[in-house]
C-alpha cells in the first residue's frame, strides 16, 4: 500500500471526476436510452475499476466489477435500464463516493463493505438470465467489442505440409500457468511466428483459440527460412512457460505470402497537442493567495512612502510595481474561479432523490452553471443550495394528484439559473409549486411565541414570508428525511450571509416560489471607505453605505435608551461605536449603513478615503468579535478591523 | 531500453505506468490522453514503443492502434487491459498490437513485456 501513497491525490481526484461523469449519465439514461452515456458510464467504471486495483482498494475494485459486468449487458443490449437498476446502480455510486471520500481521508475502503450492493447487483444478474433475452441483438451492439472471426488470413489447419524448399518445425508452445489470458498469449506467439514465415497447420485452429477454446498449450508447423533460433526467440515471449522446436523432414514449396501490410497514411491531424491544462493542490493555491495579499498590502505600504519622501523616481518605479501587482491580483482572482457546474452537478440527483421518496414528479432545469464563483464562496454554497432545492421539491412541489385537482400540469416544474450581472451573481430558484402559506405562516409562528396574535394580525404578507428566516421556525408538520431536521431557513439565510450574500423570496399562493440569492464573486477583496473616530481607524465595507451626510449633535432624538435622527423623512437609528473604539467628542460625519431593507447610521469623526483591501479573518483565539468580520492591513502598516454591518443592523 | 509513449485516458495509470518504466530504466517520448493524441503523439514523437490503454474516450485503443499502425505498420503498441477484456485484446492482437499488460500492474509484469516487445 505505502508504494502508492504518492498516487492518493491523483486517484482521489480522477475517481470523483469519473465518479460524477457516471452519475450524470446514469441519469441521462434514466430519462430514455442513450448510447453515448452509456459508454460513458462505462469507461468510467471501468476506469475506477482499474484504478481501485492498482491501489490495492480490493472492496472498491469488487463493487466496480459488478457494476461493470451489468454494464456490458446493458451495452451490448441484452438488458435493459429500468427504475429499479437505476436506484441499485446509483446507491452503489454512492457507496463509491464514500469509498472516495475515505481514501481522501487517509483510509482504504475497508471500514466499507459493498456486500449488499454487490450482492444486490449479482442478484440483479441471476433474476436476468432467469428471464428469456427478448432484446438482445436489436441493434445496439457495440462494434468495437464484437471480434470478427473472419479476419485470419493464414493458418487453416492442413493435413499435408506442403512446404517446398523452405524448411518447416514443428512447435509446441506452452503458455504459463499463471498467465491470465492464455489464449491472447497464444495469439501474440502465433502473431509472432506468422511474421518470419507461413504457418502451415495449427492445433487448436486460430478461430478455436479466438473462441477462448485453449487451454495452455498449441502445435504448429511453420515453414520459415529464419532458423530454428529466430523461431525460439519469436514463440518465446512473456508467460510463455517453454517452446519445443522440431524440424519436419518432408519440405516443399509454398508461396510466401506479402506480409508487408497496405500503406495507408491515416488522416490525422498534424497538429502536436501540448499540455494546456495543470492540477495544482488546492493548498498551494490558498498559499499563492496569501502572498499576493501580502503584496497588495505592502504595495500600499511603498505608495504611502513614496508620497511622503515625493522621489520621483521611486514614483515612477512603484507604479509599475503596482501595475503587475494589479494585475497579478486580478489573475489570481480568476485563478481561484471555478464554474458553479462544480456544485449545481450534483443537484439533478437530488432533486430525483426527494421526488421519489415523496412520490412527486419533478422537472428540473439547470441553467448557467458555466458562471463562476470564488472557491471559498463557493464551498458555503453548496449546503444552503441543497436545502433550498430540497426545500423547493419537499415543501414547494405538490402531489401530481393536488396539482391535477389545481388545474396544473401534473408534473411540477423546478429551475435553478445563475448568472452574473455586475459585481455579483444571482442565483435563482424558481419554483411553480403551492408557494408560501401566509396564514399558515402566521399561524405557526404565533404558535411557536415568535410573534403576537395582534403583530401577525397587522403583518404584510412580505412581512410574513420573512418569518420564515427566524431561527426555529418551519412550516413542515414533521420533520422529514428530506427536508433535514431542523435545520431551517434561518441557517440557510445566515450561511449565505457568512458568505457576504443576501436572500431574498418571493411568493405567489398557488404559483410557485421564488428564492433569488445575490453572492459576491469572491470575499477575499473588499472594497471600504476609512473612517476615523476617536483617532482610530476603521473599514466599512462600501456595498452597505448608503450615503454619506453631515451630522449635527443638536438634531438627534432620543427613543426609549436610543439615539435617533431624522434624514430625508427617515428615522435613522444611531450606533454609537463608542464600547469599540471609545468616545468621540468630534463626530461631524454620519455614515449611513443599509442591511436588507433596514438602514441605521454611525457617526464618524472623518473619512479618510476608500481602497480595496484584503479581509484576513479574526483566529477564534480572540473572544467576542461581534461587529467585526476582519482586520486589514493599510498601507502604513496600521491594523484596522472591518466592520461586519449584517451583524450591526 | 526504449523511448516509450503512454497512452491512458487517466493521469493517474499514466504517472503509476511512467515510473515503473522509469525505473526499468525506459525513457518517456511522451503521453496522450485518448486515442486521436495518441496517433498524433505517435507520429510527431516516433516512440520505440507504445502502451495503450483500450477504454478511451474520442478514439478508443483498439482505434488509436488502427491508426497508429497505418503510419508504421511496424509500430510496437502493448495495450493495458484488464481481466474480462480478452476478447479487446484480442481484436488489439489481431491488429497488429505486439503485446499487452494487465492491470492492475506488476512492475516485473510490464518490465518483461516491454523488454521483449522491445526485442522482438
Amino acid at each position: 500500500m505505502s508504494e502508492f501513497e504518492a498516487y492518493r491525490g491523483l486517484f482521489v481526484a480522477e475517481s470523483r471526476e469519473n465518479h460524477e461523469n457516471m452519475v450524470k449519465n446514469l441519469l441521462i439514461l434514466e430519462k430514455g436510452s442513450d448510447q453515448n452515456a452509456i459508454d460513458e458510464i462505462f469507461r468510467s467504471i471501468h476506469t475506477l475499476k482499474g484504478a481501485s486495483a492498482s491501489m490495492g482498494f480490493a472492496d472498491m475494485e469488487r463493487l466496480c466489477h459488478a457494476m461493470e459486468d451489468i454494464f456490458q449487458l446493458i451495452r451490448s443490449g441484452t438488458a435493459g435500464m429500468t427504475q429499479e437498476l437505476g436506484n441499485l446502480l446509483l446507491a452503489c455510486s454512492d457507496v463509491l463516493e464514500q469509498m472516495i471520500d475515505d481514501v481522501e481521508g487517509g483510509g482504504d475502503t475497508s471500514s466499507l463493505s459493498p456486500d449488499k450492493q454487490v450482492g444486490a447487483l449479482k442478484q440483479w444478474l441471476e433474476d436476468l438470465k432467469g428471464k428469456p433475452e427478448p432484446t438482445k441483438g436489436k441493434g445496439k451492439q457495440h462494434k468495437k467489442e464484437q471480434a470478427s472471426p473472419a479476419a485470419t488470413p493464414a493458418g487453416k489447419p492442413t493435413d499435408t505440409p506442403d512446404t517446398g524448399d523452405i524448411p518447416a518445425y514443428t512447435i509446441n508452445i506452452t503458455v504459463a500457468n499463471e498467465c491470465l489470458m492464455k489464449d491472447v498469449r497464444a495469439m501474440i506467439a502465433i502473431g509472432n511466428l506468422e511474421a518470419l514465415g507461413t504457418i502451415v497447420s495449427i492445433n487448436p485452429s486460430k478461430e478455436a483459440i479466438d473462441a477462448g477454446e485453449f487451454d495452455g498449450s498449441l502445435v504448429l508447423q511453420i515453414a520459415s527460412e529464419a532458423g530454428e533460433e529466430a523461431l525460439q526467440t519469436a514463440a518465446m515471449g512473456t508467460e510463455i512457460a517453454k517452446v519445443e522446436i522440431k524440424p519436419v523432414v518432408k519440405q516443399e514449396r509454398i508461396a510466401s505470402e506479402d506480409t508487408s501490410a497496405a500503406k495507408k497514411q491515416a488522416a490525422t491531424s498534424d497538429k502536436s497537442r501540448e499540455i494546456k491544462n495543470l492540477r495544482v493542490d488546492i493548498t498551494q493555491l490558498d498559499h499563492i493567495m496569501n502572498l499576493v495579499e501580502d503584496l497588495v498590502i505592502n504595495r500600499g505600504r511603498l505608495k504611502q512612502i513614496a508620497e511622503q519622501h515625493r522621489i520621483k523616481e521611486m514614483n515612477e518605479a512603484i507604479g509599475m510595481v503596482d501595475r503587475s501587482v494589479s494585475d497579478l491580483q486580478n489573475l489570481m482572482m480568476i485563478i481561484r474561479m471555478i464554474p458553479l457546474n462544480h456544485i449545481f452537478n450534483r443537484l439533478p440527483r437530488v432533486v430525483r432523490d426527494v421526488a421519489q421518496y415523496d412520490s412527486k414528479e419533478v422537472e428540473f432545469v439547470m441553467e448557467g452553471g458555466e458562471t463562476e464563483l470564488d472557491r471559498s464562496v463557493m464551498d458555503g454554497l453548496n449546503d444552503p443550495l441543497l436545502h433550498l432545492i430540497r426545500n423547493a421539491v419537499n415543501h414547494g412541489i405538490e402531489s401530481p394528484e393536488v396539482r391535477e385537482a389545481a388545474g396544473k400540469p401534473r408534473k411540477g416544474f423546478v429551475r435553478l439559473a445563475a448568472h452574473r450581472d455586475r459585481d455579483n451573481v444571482i442565483i435563482e430558484l424558481i419554483d411553480d409549486g403551492a408557494g408560501v402559506n401566509v396564514e399558515k405562516v402566521k399561524k405557526k409562528a404565533v404558535e411557536k411565541g415568535l410573534i403576537t396574535q395582534e403583530t401577525a394580525d397587522t403583518l404584510t404578507s412580505d412581512q410574513a414570508v420573512e418569518l420564515l428566516f427566524q431561527p426555529g421556525f418551519s412550516t413542515a408538520d414533521k420533520i422529514s428525511d428530506i427536508s433535514g431536521r431542523g435545520v431551517g431557513l434561518d441557517v440557510v439565510r445566515r450561511s449565505i450571509e457568512s458568505l457576504k450574500g443576501t436572500i431574498r423570496v418571493e411568493t405567489t399562493p398557488g404559483k410557485g416560489s421564488r428564492f433569488e440569492l445575490l453572492l459576491p464573486p469572491t470575499m477575499a477583496i473588499v472594497d471600504v471607505m476609512i473612517v476615523r473616530i476617536n483617532g482610530k481607524r476603521l473599514a466599512i465595507p462600501i456595498s452597505s453605505i448608503v450615503e454619506v451626510a453631515n451630522f449635527k449633535r443638536d438634531t438627534t432624538h432620543h427613543i426609549g435608551n436610543g439615539e435617533a435622527i431624522l434624514l430625508r423623512d427617515e428615522v435613522l437609528q444611531i450606533f454609537w461605536l463608542n464600547e469599540m473604539i471609545g468616545t468621540s467628542s468630534v463626530c461631524d460625519v454620519l455614515i449611513v449603513i443599509q442591511y436588507q431593507k433596514r438602514k441605521c447610521c454611525i457617526p464618524v469623526d472623518i473619512v479618510e478615503g476608500q481602497q480595496e483591501v484584503v479581509v484576513k479573518p479574526l483566529s477564534s483565539f480572540i473572544g467576542n468579535t461581534r461587529g467585526v468580520s476582519g482586520v486589514t492591513i493599510l498601507g502604513d502598516g496600521d491594523v484596522v478591523p472591518v466592520l461586519d454591518v449584517n451583524t450591526m443592523v | 531500453m526504449g523511448k516509450i509513449l503512454i497512452v491512458d485516458d487517466t493521469l493517474f495509470m499514466r504517472t503509476l505506468l511512467k515510473n515503473i518504466l522509469f525505473s526499468g530504466g525506459h525513457t518517456i517520448a511522451g503521453e496522450a490522453g485518448d486515442g486521436e493524441e495518441a496517433v498524433a503523439k505517435y507520429k510527431e514523437l516516433k516512440p520505440d514503443l507504445v502502451t495503450m490503454d483500450v477504454v478511451m474516450p474520442k478514439m478508443n485503443g483498439i482505434e488509436a492502434l488502427k491508426g497508429i499502425k497505418a503510419l508504421d505498420p511496424n509500430a510496437r503498441v502493448v495495450m493495458c487491459t484488464a481481466v474480462g477484456q480478452e476478447q479487446m485484446v484480442k481484436l488489439a492482437i489481431k491488429t497488429g498490437a505486439k503485446g499487452y499488460i494487465v492491470k492492475p500492474f506488476q512492475a516485473p509484469k510490464v518490465l518483461e513485456e516491454v523488454k521483449n516487445v522491445l526485442a522482438s
